[in-house]
This record gives structure tokens, C-alpha cells and sequence, in this order.
């Protein structure tokens, strides 16, 4: 087993994934991230992205390959650790906010504290904080439903950043988003991430947002490619062997 | 055929429901049948028979309420994007889990029937035969008509019964002033296209949500205070009749109007503060400073109110009016006879299943909530203390109320 190279907070060597259908996912994919870098993970929709990210934060077990968190091997750790160390570490985001709709706006942002032990007031004065360095400040007691899609992500990224991860997963997280609020929303990311150095993997398929990025990694059909192109389209040979006549 | 197909393919624990289902009309099925039994054998006495019947709309009621729990719990018969890209949507679907019902039921019936001939020894060649022949009126013909009747009941009542509750609704199944201002509110601004598909029950309710802000979660369900005032009303009844000490008979024939109709109003009371109570419950259960496992469950109990609160309500009441007839009125098993002990059994079983059942509707409305939190980090063993914590809370307020009415019905003033 080879250790990984000291400066890269994750590492992940020759993923291979297969859904339990068989369908196929990761096709050995290998990635390293530094400390503190915002890296992007792009490609369209069906290149293994979501798979991905959740290979290497330890919601997936792949079938092959390795993943390192800080040195310490996440592939060979038992499921209540890998648990834990989701909790302590890592956060996640992803396209759809994902709150408890029976909680308010701002004990949703707290409850991840809460989970870990840390007393209400606390919890509540981190999560209110955030809340306000993502202009949601100003609805912390409404409930969720009463705010729109762009509030409720921006409440939703509050939610991960507030127990200050070390590296924050962002599965498509402006995907429902118009342009204006997905730059917006992107763009706090971002910023809040770079100034508590918080690394970031970011999963989109919008070049727009991967420019926001330090790296861009590129996937296809569940592989690592230079850039995700897709290659012209091929000539009239091999047409005639599919015998469509509808 | 279609609510075959779909039926078939479904996990061991909705075809146990299913079965229950069916073994709930088949007993039910069976109770009617002897009443007609009571009445080919004793033409004399129409009275009597016509009590017997009467006496079956209590079994008939658990069992429908049972169905109707089941039928929405259904997996199968949800709606669903696959099945909605081919022109299934929630009506169609909707027939589909009345048929499901039907079938389940009639099922029951069937095998009701078939026990029936075999007790009366119409049926021979298996053990048992004519063991209940003078109960049930052996040696006489059955009349056709009369039975296809009373085996139509349940079927005909519980899949009608399923197909209203069901029935696709505008604005995600809210009610009166509420339903009619999102219908409004859409009509004016059709909301944005993010999920038009419309087929799960979120996404059809996400467009109205936003357009018209609907009352949060954890709104308070009405209908306590008139829930109070009919228990207490039936406590008043029930007490009033039983001024001068009351001696049930065994069969029950002979209840007096009043005392029934007091437990039957402190019954109808305890079903109507479910909800309420349970709000109540998870509010108090949520207030000071709560941490995490306290706020999730105490909000979770005040969102799952409406849905958790009335059977618990009715098994409330259930549960009463069996500690008084055991212990004040001493008419226990043996007692009742093998009908009336069927009868009872059937209420019983029938209304715990509907709260076991209406706790598994939760889970799955819950199911993607609990998805998140997982995400998000939360250990399992916070939500299990939380399911823990709820269930607890329910237990301690639900049980002293139970038997609190169930003394207070049974209360002679003065005596």
C-alpha cells in the first residue's frame, strides 16, 4: 500500500465503483486534493461526479482503489468510524437543500452542532452568524418553506460550513438555480470557504462556476479525462450496422 | 389485473398487511354471518338479532379503519414518475388501491363463508365439523341473497371507504379555507416549472408552497376543544346513566341507552383530542432550551400530529372501554362467549394494526427528512433515542388518560 503524498488532504488512487445493477460508475479514477483548494470536479451529467465525491467522503465504499483522508486509509475503516469521521470533518451540500422542515431556519444551521454536543447557546450565536455572512440572516426564524429555492441552499451551505469542516463536498449545489442566483450563491461559497480555509470538492457541470475554481478535474463515462470534449461525431461507417427503420 | 400486477411484486411486510387486512374482513365477515345464523334460529325473536347485527357495526368499523390504513400505506398504489409517464396518476391509481382493497377484503370474505359452511357441517370432511351446528343454525337453509349481502359489506364499504381517502386532491390534501387560497394563488401565478412533473406528493405540493406560504408544519391540528367538550359530555352521559349501578349481561343485549351512548361520545371524544394532545405532547416535549434529540422529536410529534394522534386516540378509547368492561364490569374473555370474543379481539387487533400502520406511514412520509440528517452526519443512535423519546412521551400521557376515562365512565355518583 502506497502512502499518499503528505501535502494533499485527500487522496484518492484508482477508484472503481459498480453500482449494485451493475451499472458501471468510477472506471479508476485517481485525484488529489491540497489543503485549501477550491478544486472542481466537471463533466456532464452521467460522467460518475456525484459518485465520485461520494466515494472519497466515505458515503460509498468503491469496489477497488484507495482513498486517504490526511494519511489515515478511509476504504478500510469500519462503517460506525467512516460515520464519524463524516461528522467531525467533512460536510456536504448537495443540489437539494436537504432541511428538516419541521425546524426553523436557523436551528436547521445549528442542528449539525447540536449533533455534536455543542450547548444550544453556542450552537445558536455559530449558526446565526453564519447565517448573516450568507445574507440569510434576516429570516433565521422563519420556517423553511417559507423561503425560495436560492435562500434555502444558501441556508443549506450555512448548515455545512457552521461546524467549520475540514473539506466541504458541494454536489451541483446551484443546480436548480437561475444564473444570477447560482453566481451568487456560488460566489459566497467560495469566498467563505478561501477565508476559513476550508478545502473545497466542488461537483458541477457549469464552466462558468469551475473558472471560480484553483483546479478543474475533468470526467467522463467514469473516467479522468484531459478535457470533457466529447470527441466529434463519428463518420457514416459503422451506421450501417444498426438496423433501425422506424 | 393491473392491481394484481402491482400487488404481486410487493415486500413480505405489505403482503402481511395485506393479509391482516384480509383476516380482519374474514372475522368480520364471519361475525355477520352468525348474526344471520342467530336470526334462520330463533325466527321468533327479530329483537335479539337485530342487537346481534347492530353489535357487528363496531368490528365493521375497525376493519374499514384498518383497510383505509393500509390502502395509504401501500407502496404499490402510490404515485410515482414511472407510473405517471404512462398515464397512471393519482386517480387512476387511486381505483387501483381500491381494487387492491377490495381483493384483500373479499378474500377474507371468502374464507369466512367457506368456515362458516364448515362449522355448520354444510362442508364436511375436515375436523371440526358441525362443531358449532346449534350456534349457528345448522340443519337450516342458507338463504343466498342474504349472505352474498352481508360478505358484500365489507369489501363494497372498505374500498369505497379507501377510494375517498385517497381521492387525488388539489393542493396536497389540505382542506377548506386553506386549499381553496393555494388554489387561488396558483390560478393567479402558476408557480415556477422546476418539477412539473407533479407526480410524488412533494413536488406537487413545492409550486403551492412557494406561491401561497402554507401554514407551517407544526400548526397546531383544531378539533381539541370540541374533542374535550364530547369527552366530557360522554363522561356526564355515561356517568348519569350509571347512577343507580349497572350490571352488564354478558351478551350485551341489554345496555342501557344512556351508558352507551356516554362510552360511545367519551369514545368519539378521546378520537377527536388525539391530535391535539399529541401536538401538545411534542410541544411540551421541544419547550426550555432543548437540545437535539429533544427538538427533533418534539417537532416531529407536532408535524405528525394529525397522522400519529388519531389512532392512538381511537386505541385510546379502545383501550378504555376494555379495561372498564374487564375490570368494573368483570366481563372478561370467557365471559363474551367465542363470538362476542371474536368481536372484541377483532376491534382490538384491528385498531393497534391501524396505529402500527399509521407509525409506518410516518416513517415513510419521514423518509427523506431522515435521509438528510444522515447526510448531514447525524449518528443513528441520536434517531433511535428520538423514536425512543416520542414513543415514551405518547406512552406516559396516552396511558393515565386511558384509564382515568375509563374510571370516570365507569363511576356509580355516589355510590
Amino acid at each position: 500500500m502506497e502512502a499518499p503524498p503528505d501535502n494533499d488532504v485527500l487522496w484518492a488512487r484508482a477508484l472503481h465503483f459498480t453500482h449494485r445493477d451493475r451499472t458501471p460508475g468510477l472506471n479508476g479514477v485517481s485525484l488529489g486534493v491540497r489543503d485549501g483548494e477550491i478544486l472542481a470536479v466537471g463533466g456532464p451529467r452521467g460522467s460518475g461526479k456525484t459518485t465520485l465525491l461520494r466515494c472519497v467522503s466515505g458515503m460509498l465504499t468503491p469496489t477497488k482503489g484507495e482513498v486517504w483522508f490526511n494519511s489515515t486509509p478511509v476504504h478500510t475503516m469500519r462503517p460506525s468510524a467512516r460515520e464519524r469521521l463524516r461528522r467531525e470533518r467533512f460536510a456536504w451540500v448537495g443540489p437539494e437543500p436537504g432541511l428538516v422542515p419541521e425546524l426553523n431556519v436557523w436551528e436547521n444551521a445549528a442542528l449539525p452542532l447540536m449533533l455534536r454536543g455543542t450547548g444550544r447557546r453556542k450552537a445558536k450565536e455559530r449558526a446565526l452568524d453564519w447565517l448573516e455572512r450568507l445574507d440569510v440572516g434576516a429570516v433565521a426564524r422563519r420556517n423553511p418553506r417559507e423561503l425560495d429555492q436560492a435562500q434555502r441552499q444558501r441556508v443549506s451551505i450555512a448548515r455545512a460550513l457552521a461546524p467549520s469542516p475540514t473539506v466541504l463536498f458541494a454536489d451541483e449545489p446551484t443546480a436548480p438555480l437561475h444564473r444570477a442566483d447560482r453566481v451568487h450563491v456560488l460566489r459566497t461559497l467560495m469566498t467563505a470557504a478561501r477565508s476559513h480555509d476550508i478545502t473545497v470538492v466542488l461537483a458541477t457541470n457549469d464552466l462558468e462556476a469551475a473558472a471560480l475554481a484553483d483546479r478543474v478535474v475533468h470526467l467522463l463515462d467514469g473516467r479522468r479525462v484531459s478535457n470533457a470534449q466529447l470527441p466529434p461525431a463519428a463518420g457514416t461507417e459503422g451506421r450501417a450496422a444498426c438496423s433501425l427503420s422506424v | 389485473m393491473l392491481a394484481l400486477r402491482l400487488g404481486r411484486r410487493s415486500g413480505a411486510a405489505v403482503q402481511l398487511r395485506r393479509l391482516m387486512v384480509a383476516a380482519a374482513s374474514g372475522g368480520t365477515g364471519f361475525l355477520l354471518l352468525s348474526s344471520l345464523g342467530h336470526a334462520l334460529a330463533h325466527p321468533e325473536a327479530p329483537g335479539a338479532a337485530t342487537v346481534r347485527l347492530a353489535w357487528c357495526a363496531a368490528p365493521l368499523a375497525a376493519t374499514v379503519y384498518f383497510a383505509v390504513a393500509v390502502a395509504r400505506t401501500d407502496p404499490g398504489t402510490r404515485p410515482r414518475p414511472g407510473l405517471s409517464a404512462i398515464g397512471l396518476g393519482p386517480g387512476r391509481l387511486m381505483a387501483v388501491s381500491a381494487a387492491t382493497t377490495a381483493l384483500s377484503c373479499l378474500l377474507g370474505s371468502t374464507l369466512a363463508l367457506l368456515f362458516f359452511l364448515h362449522l355448520r357441517g354444510d362442508l364436511t370432511g375436515m375436523p371440526f365439523d358441525d362443531g358449532a351446528a346449534a350456534l349457528l343454525a345448522a340443519g337450516r337453509p342458507l338463504p343466498l341473497p342474504a349472505t352474498l349481502t352481508l360478505l358484500a359489506l365489507v369489501p363494497l364499504i372498505a374500498s369505497a371507504a379507501t377510494a375517498a381517502s385517497l381521492r387525488p386532491r388539489e393542493a396536497g390534501g389540505l382542506r377548506g379555507a386553506a386549499r381553496r387560497r393555494i388554489a387561488d394563488a396558483r390560478r393567479r401565478d402558476p408557480g415556477p416549472g422546476t418539477d412539473d412533473d407533479g407526480t410524488t406528493e412533494a413536488p406537487a405540493e413545492a409550486p403551492a408552497a412557494e406561491t401561497a406560504a402554507p401554514p407551517a408544519p407544526t400548526a397546531a391540528p383544531d378539533g381539541l376543544p370540541w374533542g374535550v367538550a364530547v369527552l366530557v359530555a360522554g363522561l356526564g352521559v355515561a356517568g348519569y346513566a350509571n347512577r343507580a349501578g349497572v350490571a352488564l349481561t354478558p351478551d350485551l343485549s341489554l345496555v342501557p341507552a344512556g351508558l352507551l351512548a356516554g362510552w360511545a361520545l367519551a369514545a368519539l371524544g378521546l378520537a377527536l383530542i388525539g391530535p391535539g394532545l399529541t401536538h401538545l405532547c411534542g410541544r411540551g416535549l421541544q419547550a426550555a432550551r432543548p437540545g437535539a434529540v429533544r427538538l427533533l422529536a418534539g417537532r416531529v410529534l407536532m408535524a405528525e400530529a394529525s397522522r400519529i394522534g388519531r389512532p392512538l386516540g381511537v386505541v385510546a378509547a379502545v383501550a378504555a372501554l376494555a379495561y372498564a368492561l374487564v375490570l368494573r364490569y368483570d366481563l372478561g374473555g370467557p365471559v363474551l362467549g367465542p363470538l362476542g370474543g371474536l368481536g372484541a379481539l377483532l376491534v382490538a387487533g384491528c385498531t393497534a394494526a391501524t396505529l402500527v400502520t399509521a407509525a409506518i406511514e410516518v416513517r415513510q412520509v419521514r423518509a427523506e427528512t431522515m435521509l438528510a440528517l444522515l447526510r448531514v452526519g447525524s449518528p443513528a443512535a441520536t434517531l433511535r433515542a428520538c423514536a425512543a423519546l416520542r414513543a415514551g412521551v405518547l406512552l406516559a400521557v396516552f396511558g393515565p388518560l386511558t384509564v382515568a376515562v375509563a374510571e370516570l365512565a365507569s363511576l356509580t355518583p355516589g355510590g
